[in-house]
C-alpha cells in the first residue's frame, strides 16, 4: 500500500487557514495526521464582518463548534436574509430570505400558483408569503414547531466579528493540538510533482504531504510557486475596490442584512450586537476611495469609524488543487462580499478537502474531482451574484447600464431564460442556493415570468384565495408571537455584561 | 362620653400635606355637611425645589378626578419610571429601582426565579432588560399604556416629579374652588377640653379664632398640635438613618427632563436630581456629624449640571417617626408624623396613606380608640416597612471608602431587615406580606442592585427545560422591547400633554 498523508502543513491566515486546520484536525487527527499552521500575519481589519449561510451551522457542527458559544464570542447576530434596496429606481426593497414561499396546493409548487394569481391581477409580494421574509422584516427569530415545519424551512444565517471569530477557531484549533509557527513566508520548494517544503524567514524548512494554500487573495503557493492563473470575472461585475467600515449598534436590532446600490457600487450593512460593520464595493474609476467614505456615511445614515480599503478582483483558479496543495478560501476563488460568499466557499472547499482527503501522498488523484466541484460551486455562486447586476434598474447610469447591458455567461443566461419562461429555476450541479433562493432574488429584481405551470388551472379561484389567506393570516400570527432576534441572542448566546444602569 | 358629630375640619399648615389633606376631604366628604379650614402662614415658606413621587399618586389623583394633564401643565410635571441609584453600590456603578413588574410570573411563581436560574448558569446579569420601565428610562421614552391595540404587552407605571410649591397652589385652587377656606395667620395657642383633653379652638396672633371638632396637623417636623400640644412622642431612627440635614437648590435645566429621578451617593450621604419641565431640583443629603453644612453645600453647588438659580437652603430633620399620629381628634400628616429622608420619594406617599386611612375609618362622631389603635398600628408598619428599606440601601453595599459608608456599612440593622436580607440571599425572595408598599420587585432590584445577589431560587423554577425557559424569557423580552419602541420620547409625551387633555 501506498505512503498515507501523515503531515498537512497550511501556509495561510486567518479564517480559511484556521477554520481548516481545525476541521482536518478533527476529522484525521485521531488517525495520526499531524497539523501545522505556518501563520501569515493577518489581513483581517477591525472592522471587518464574516457574513455566514445558515449552513454554516453544519460546518460548526463538523469543527465542533458550539453555535451559540460562537455568537456569544463574536458579538454574532442572526440575519434571516438579506434586502435589497435600491437595485432599481421604480422596484421597491426586497428581502432575500432563507426560506420557501408560502405551501404547495395540490402538490404544486406554491410560485406557480402566485405567478397565475399575479397575472390576474393579484399585487400581492412574493416575499409576503414567506415566514423568514416576515420575520427578518419584523427582527424575529424563527424558532419552529409542529404549525411552522410543514410551512417553512426557514433558517438564519449569520453576521460575525471576523478577528473574534478567528481568534475563536484558532484557540480550538490549538486546543486540538494544531501546531502553529507564525511569521512571513521564507523558502518554498518544489519538485515536479509539488511542493517538498516551506519555511519562515529565518526558520526551518517544514517538509509534508500535503500543502493547503489559505493566504488569500496572495496565493502565495497556488498563485506564486505553482504558478495557476486567476481566471478573471471582473467584466461581469464592474467593481474594483471594496472599503470596510463600522458604525455603531443598531436599535432595535435587525434581522437581516441590508445591501443597498447606489451610483457606483452597493454598499451593505452587517449588523453585529456592538457594532454595525458597513462594506461597500464600488468601481474606482467613477468614485474615488474619499468619496466613497463621505458617501457611506450618507447612505447607511450613520457616523462611521475606521475605514479599509483593498482592492477586489472576482475570479478562480481553475485547478484549486495542484499536485500535493490545495488552495482554499481566496487563494482559490474571489468573490464579492455579497450573499455570504466568500466564508462559504471557505466552507465549501473545506468539506470536499474532507471528503476527498488524498489517500495516497504520492498520487493524488482526488484534485480532479474536487478542482471539478469546486468549479462548479464557484461559477454557480458567481451567477447568484451576477444576477444582482444583470437585473438591475437603475436606468441612465453609467455603472449600473454596462451592469445590465453586459452578457452574463451562458450557464446563467440559460438560467434566466427558463425561468422568465415558466418560472422554472434549472439547478446545477453543486450549487449554494436552492430554487426558493433563485426564485426570490429574480422575482425581486423584477424578473417576472410570462407564463406558469399550466396545472394550476385546474384550482378553482375561490379555492386559491382561501388558500393564499390562510398563508398569509398564519405567517402574521405566527410572527407576532417569535422571540425578536436580539432577546433570542440575549437569552441563548449573552454577552458578557457589567450591568449598570 | 359626649359624641358630638363631627362638622368643622381644621387643617393647620398650608404645605403640600395640607393642602392635599384639604383637596380630598373636600372631594370626598365634601363642604355641605362639613366645614374645611386650612390655617397657614405666608411667613412659613415651603421648600420647592421638586418632589418626586411614586405610582400610588395617580390613584390620589384618580379620587380628586384631576385630568391628569392639566396636572402635568399645572405643576411643570414630568413623568417618573423610578429612580436611578448611582455610586451606591460602588463608585462607577449605577442600578435603576423601576416602578414596575420584572418579567410575568409563570407557574405560581415570581419571575425572579426563573431569571435567577437563567443566571445563574451563564446568562447576563442585567436584569433591567426584563423590565419595561428600566427600559423606557434608558431609552429617554415615556407613554401612557393600558388603552389601544397593543394591550397584551407590559404596562408602563409611572408617577410624576414636580414642583411641590405649584403642586400646593393647584391643590389649593381645587379646595377653595370645592368650599375649602383658607385662613391666613400663625397660631398662638391651642385650647383643649379640660375633660376630654380634645382639641377645641385654636387662637391666631390677629386674635381670630377657630374651633373645630377634628384637627389635622400638617405643621410640619415641629408638630405644632401632635407634639407641642399633645405629647405624642417621637421615636428617632438616626442611629439606622443618621442623614439628618438637607442643602436643596434648583438649577437651570440642561437638556431635555429625563423620566426618571436620580439618586448619586456621595461622601456623606447622597444627592438627588429631580427635573421638571422648566428646571431641575437638586438636594444634597447628609449627615452634618460627617459633613459640616457648608462644605455640603460647598459640593452641592460644585456639582450642578446647570447654573444655580437660587441661593441654596439647608433642612434640618431627624429620622423617626410619631410614636401615635391619631391622638384624641388630632390627626398628624406629613412630616408633622415623621420624617424619612427622600430615597425612595415616600414622603407625599406617605400623606396620602394617612389620608386613604383616615377617610377609610373617618369618625361619625366621637372618636373610639379601638379605631385610633388600628389607625396607628397601621401607620407604624406603613413607617417600619419603609424604614427598613430605606436602611437597606446603606446597608447592602461595597463602599467603606469614607467614615460615613464605613458607618453604614457596619452599623446594626433591626432584626426585621436582617432576616429579610438573609432570606433574600439564599432563596431570591423578600417575602414581602399583603400591605407592604414595596413589593418584591422593588425589593429584587434594590438588593440586587446594591450587590446582593441571592445564591439560588425556588425549585418550581427547575421545572421547565433550559430551552424552554430561555424560550419563554425571550419571549417576555421581546414583549419589552416592543413596548418600549412603540412609546415615544418623553420630551413628545410632554408636549402632548401640554395641548390637550388627557384621553
Amino acid at each position: 500500500m501506498s505512503r498515507p498523508v501523515r503531515n498537512v502543513v497550511i501556509v495561510g491566515r486567518d479564517a480559511a487557514a484556521w477554520l481548516t486546520a481545525l476541521g482536518l484536525k478533527r476529522a484525521f487527527g485521531r488517525q495520526g495526521v499531524n497539523v501545522t499552521v505556518l501563520e501569515l500575519p493577518s489581513m483581517v481589519r477591525s472592522a471587518d464582518v464574516l457574513v455566514g449561510l445558515p449552513t454554516l451551522e453544519g460546518l460548526h457542527r463538523l469543527l465542533g463548534l458550539d453555535t451559540d458559544d460562537m455568537l456569544a464570542a463574536t458579538a454574532g447576530a442572526y440575519a434571516l436574509g438579506q434586502q435589497f434596496a435600491n437595485w432599481s429606481q421604480a422596484r421597491p426593497p426586497f428581502v432575500h430570505a432563507y426560506d420557501t414561499h408560502g405551501a404547495p396546493i395540490h402538490r404544486i409548487d406554491f410560485l406557480q400558483h402566485w405567478l397565475k394569481a399575479r397575472s390576474e391581477g393579484m399585487n400581492v409580494p412574493l416575499e409576503e408569503f414567506s415566514l423568514g421574509a416576515a420575520a427578518a422584516k419584523h427582527g424575529r427569530f424563527v424558532v419552529h414547531g409542529d404549525a411552522t415545519s410543514g410551512f417553512s424551512k426557514a433558517r438564519a444565517g449569520y453576521h460575525l466579528d471576523a478577528s473574534a471569530y478567528i481568534r475563536l477557531v484558532r484557540q480550538k484549533a490549538i486546543e486540538l493540538g494544531v501546531q502553529r509557527q507564525a511569521g512571513k513566508l521564507g523558502e518554498v520548494v518544489r519538485s515536479d510533482s509539488g511542493i517538498v517544503s516551506v519555511s519562515l524567514a529565518g526558520g526551518e524548512p517544514l517538509a509534508a504531504d500535503l500543502f493547503v494554500d489559505a493566504s488569500g487573495v496572495d496565493a502565495v503557493l497556488i498563485g506564486k510557486v505553482l504558478e495557476q492563473p486567476l481566471e478573471s470575472w471582473s467584466p461581469w461585475f464592474g467593481c474594483d475596490r471594496v472599503l470596510v467600515t463600522s458604525g455603531p449598534k443598531l436599535n432595535p436590532l435587525p434581522a437581516m442584512s441590508r445591501i443597498s446600490g447606489f451610483k457606483a457600487g452597493w454598499i451593505g450593512m452587517f449588523p453585529l450586537r456592538d457594532r454595525t460593520p458597513v462594506v461597500a464595493a464600488y468601481d474606482s474609476r467613477r468614485i474615488s476611495d474619499a468619496e466613497m467614505l463621505q458617501s457611506a456615511s450618507v447612505l447607511c445614515g450613520m457616523r462611521l469609524g475606521d475605514a479599509f480599503v483593498a482592492p477586489c478582483e472576482p475570479g478562480m483558479r481553475s485547478a484549486p488543487w495542484t499536485g500535493n496543495c490545495v488552495a482554499i478560501g481566496e487563494a482559490a476563488v474571489v468573490l464579492e462580499p455579497l450573499d455570504a460568499a466568500s466564508l462559504h466557499m471557505i466552507h465549501v472547499g473545506l468539506s470536499h478537502l474532507i471528503t476527498l482527503f488524498p489517500v495516497s501522498a504520492e498520487a493524488m488523484l482526488e484534485a480532479e474531482p474536487f478542482n471539478t466541484s469546486m468549479q462548479n460551486h464557484a461559477r454557480n455562486l458567481r451567477d447568484f451574484q451576477i444576477v444582482h447586476y444583470r437585473l438591475n434598474g437603475r436606468l441612465d447610469e453609467p455603472f449600473w447600464d454596462r451592469a445590465r447591458e453586459t452578457p452574463p455567461p451562458p450557464e446563467l443566461a440559460a438560467k434566466l431564460d427558463l425561468f422568465a419562461a415558466r418560472g422554472a429555476v434549472a439547478l446545477y450541479d453543486d450549487e449554494t442556493f436552492q430554487e426558493e433562493n433563485w426564485a426570490s432574488v429574480l422575482i425581486g429584481h423584477g424578473l417576472i415570468p410570462r407564463g406558469y405551470d399550466p396545472q394550476v388551472d385546474t384550482l378553482a379561484p375561490d379555492e386559491l384565495i382561501a388558500a393564499f389567506q390562510r398563508m398569509l393570516g398564519f405567517i402574521a400570527s405566527t410572527v407576532r408571537d417569535m422571540p425578536s432576534v436580539e432577546a433570542q441572542l440575549e437569552l441563548f448566546a449573552p454577552l458578557p455584561s457589567n450591568a449598570s444602569f | 362620653m359626649s359624641a358630638q358629630r363631627i362638622r368643622d375640619i381644621v387643617i393647620v399648615g398650608g404645605g403640600t400635606a395640607g393642602w392635599m389633606a384639604a383637596a380630598a376631604l373636600a372631594k370626598v366628604m365634601g363642604t355641605q355637611a362639613y366645614t374645611i379650614t386650612l390655617v397657614e402662614s405666608e411667613a412659613i415658606g415651603t421648600v420647592g425645589v421638586g418632589e418626586a413621587t411614586i405610582p400610588m399618586i395617580t390613584m390620589f389623583n384618580n379620587v380628586l378626578g384631576i385630568d391628569e394633564n392639566e396636572f402635568v401643565r399645572e405643576t411643570n410635571a414630568t413623568f417618573k419610571l423610578g429612580i436611578e441609584f448611582a455610586g451606591w453600590r460602588r463608585e462607577g456603578h449605577s442600578y435603576f429601582h423601576p416602578f414596575g413588574q420584572f418579567g410575568v410570573d409563570m407557574d405560581g411563581v415570581n419571575f425572579n426565579h426563573y431569571w435567577l436560574r437563567w443566571m445563574l448558569s451563564g446568562g447576563s446579569n442585567d436584569y433591567g432588560r426584563f423590565n419595561a420601565e428600566t427600559e423606557a428610562a434608558r431609552q429617554r421614552r415615556f407613554g401612557r399604556t393600558g388603552h389601544g391595540p397593543q394591550t397584551s404587552l407590559p404596562n408602563i407605571n409611572y408617577a410624576f416629579q414636580f414642583d411641590a410649591s405649584l403642586y400646593a397652589a393647584y391643590l389649593r385652587r381645587f379646595s377653595e374652588k370645592r368650599g375649602a377656606r383658607r385662613i391666613e395667620g400663625q397660631i398662638v395657642k391651642v385650647d383643649r377640653n379640660g375633660q376630654t383633653g380634645l382639641i377645641e379652638r385654636l387662637t391666631l396672633k390677629d386674635g381670630q379664632t377657630v374651633q373645630g371638632q377634628l384637627f389635622i396637623d400638617c405643621s410640619g417636623f415641629r408638630g405644632l398640635l401632635i407634639e407641642e400640644t399633645l405629647q405624642a412622642g417621637y421615636e428617632d431612627w438616626s442611629h439606622w438613618l443618621p442623614v439628618n440635614r438637607a442643602a436643596a437648590v434648583p438649577c437651570a435645566k440642561v437638556e431635555e427632563p429625563i423620566p426618571y429621578t436620580r439618586s448619586t451617593a456621595r461622601e456623606a450621604g447622597w444627592q438627588w436630581r429631580i427635573p421638571l419641565q422648566h428646571r431641575t431640583g437638586n438636594g444634597y443629603v447628609f449627615c452634618d456629624s460627617f459633613i459640616s453644612e457648608d462644605e455640603a453645600t460647598r459640593l452641592l453647588m460644585s456639582r450642578l449640571d446647570g447654573e444655580a438659580q437660587a441661593e441654596p437652603r439647608i433642612l434640618r430633620f431627624v429620622t423617626g417617626r410619631r410614636r401615635k399620629s391619631w391622638v384624641g381628634n388630632c390627626i398628624a400628616l406629613g412630616l408633622a408624623s415623621g420624617f424619612m429622608e427622600p430615597l425612595e420619594s415616600t414622603s407625599i406617599h406617605l400623606v396620602q396613606v394617612g389620608i386613604s386611612k383616615l377617610l377609610a375609618m373617618f369618625p361619625k362622631g366621637g372618636f373610639n380608640p379601638l379605631i385610633t389603635d388600628r389607625y396607628n398600628a397601621e401607620m407604624e408598619a406603613d413607617y417600619v416597612n419603609i424604614r427598613d428599606f430605606l436602611i437597606a440601601h446603606y446597608k447592602v453595599t461595597e463602599r467603606e471608602d469614607t467614615p460615613f459608608w464605613r458607618y453604614c456599612k457596619n452599623m446594626d440593622i433591626p432584626d426585621s431587615l436582617a432576616t429579610r436580607l438573609e432570606i433574600f440571599r439564599t432563596r431570591g425572595e423578600a417575602m414581602v406580606v399583603q400591605h407592604e408598599l414595596f413589593k418584591e420587585q422593588s425589593w429584587f432590584a434594590v438588593l440586587a442592585g446594591q450587590g446582593l445577589m441571592p445564591v439560588d431560587y425556588h425549585p418550581v423554577a427547575d421545572l421547565l427545560s433550559e430551552d424552554e425557559l430561555k424560550l419563554r424569557l425571550a419571549k417576555i423580552r421581546t414583549g419589552i422591547q416592543d413596548r418600549v419602541s412603540g412609546l415615544p420620547t418623553h420630551q413628545a409625551f410632554l408636549d402632548s400633554c401640554a395641548r390637550a387633555p388627557a384621553a
